[in-house]
């Protein structure tokens, strides 16, 4: 009788031995591209200085025959998980904050982009 | 029924350690599918408004051209070992994928006008396996590593210090900006990447 309740209470045991994960990667520059930064931009005005000295370096500079964009990255992924050993769950979401500018064969901000991902926590 | 107990939780506990069933969900970007595909001769402006910035973007021999993506992946897989039993000499799995996504691709000239738009969406199924392994396990059944990578432009600043055979293949890389874009999961073994020799 003791050997049979032993037996139950450690199938219940492994049956509701269960764990959670939670884990965030974030990789890229850091977002310096929020609307109030960006505000103090002037297509035809501004140039490539004005854009590296507010944000910083950036991912990637892609050269467009005459004139260079400057594209800036940020990568975040949230990821949530139920470890129950019989049955287990991840979800993983990747979000892009990013921003883009381009500028003519004189360094004159032409265009520019950005955005930044609004999370659901707010 | 004194005899039938330990029996009854000996299988319990067999059927309890003896399976399991694992679910990945990957969602990368945001989806695209309630935009407009921008028309012909729409400026780089209002396409970046309607859009936001691209996700990916390489210089062209006419100007430029402009991509962004949303991917959604689905991996299931169930797995029965004897191992936690201690008859660790056969597993049998089972596993497959599901992707599906959107890719919007637009051209754009050097007076900053698209020159073409496209997009397409799909909902396939990515691969997939079975396998019985005795002792340990060799294969895994579902493979989702090639599609869930970070974006290029973070290799971006450390290109020229890969190994060997990609640092010389650079400006043929569609990661490096200035020759071409590709989605995710295209095959390295042919095309501008197969000196890469991954």
């Amino acid at each position: 009788m003791k050997k049979t309740a032993l037996s139950i209470a450690l199938v219940l045991c492994v049956s509701l031995l269960g764990a959670c994960a939670q884990f965030d990667s974030k990789r890229g520059v850091e977002v310096n591209w929020q609307t109030e930064v960006t505000d103090k931009l002037t297509k035809g005005e501004s140039t490539r200085a004005n854009v590296l000295a507010l944000l910083g370096p950036p991912s990637q500079v892609i050269a467009l025959d005459g004139e260079t964009a400057l594209y800036y990255l940020f990568e975040q992924s949230k990821g949530d998980g139920l470890i129950l050993i019989v049955y287990n769950r991840m979800r993983i979401d990747t979000r892009y904050d990013r921003a883009i500018f381009f500028f003519n064969e004189h360094d004159v901000l032409t265009e520019y982009s950005t955005r930044i991902y609004q999370s659901d926590e707010g | 029924m004194k005899a039938r107990s330990p029996l009854i939780a000996a299988v319990l506990l067999v059927c309890a350690l003896s399976t399991a069933c694992s679910q990945w969900r990957y969602d990368l970007g945001t989806p695209l599918t309630a935009i407009d595909l921008p028309q012909q001769n729409m400026l780089l402006a209002q396409a970046l408004d309607l859009l936001g910035p691209p996700q990916r973007m390489s210089a062209t021999d006419s100007g430029f051209v402009l991509a962004w993506e949303h991917w959604h992946i689905r991996e299931d897989s169930i797995g029965l070992s004897l191992g936690a039993l201690g008859a660790d000499f056969l597993s049998a799995d089972w596993g497959e994928m599901r992707v599906k996504g959107e890719f919007l691709l637009l051209t754009f000239d050097r007076q900053h006008l698209v020159t073409s738009a496209t997009r397409s969406h799909w909902d396939n199924y990515g691969g997939g396996g079975k396998a019985i392994q005795p002792f340990l396990g060799f294969v895994s059944v579902v493979d989702a590593g090639d599609l869930i990578g970070p974006l290029p432009q973070h290799k971006w600043g450390s290109s020229l210090l890969q190994q060997l055979p990609d640092t010389l293949n650079m400006v043929s890389n569609p990661g490096s900006g200035q020759s071409g874009l590709q989605q995710r999961g295209t095959p390295t073994a042919i095309g501008q990447q197969s000196l890469e020799m991954d």
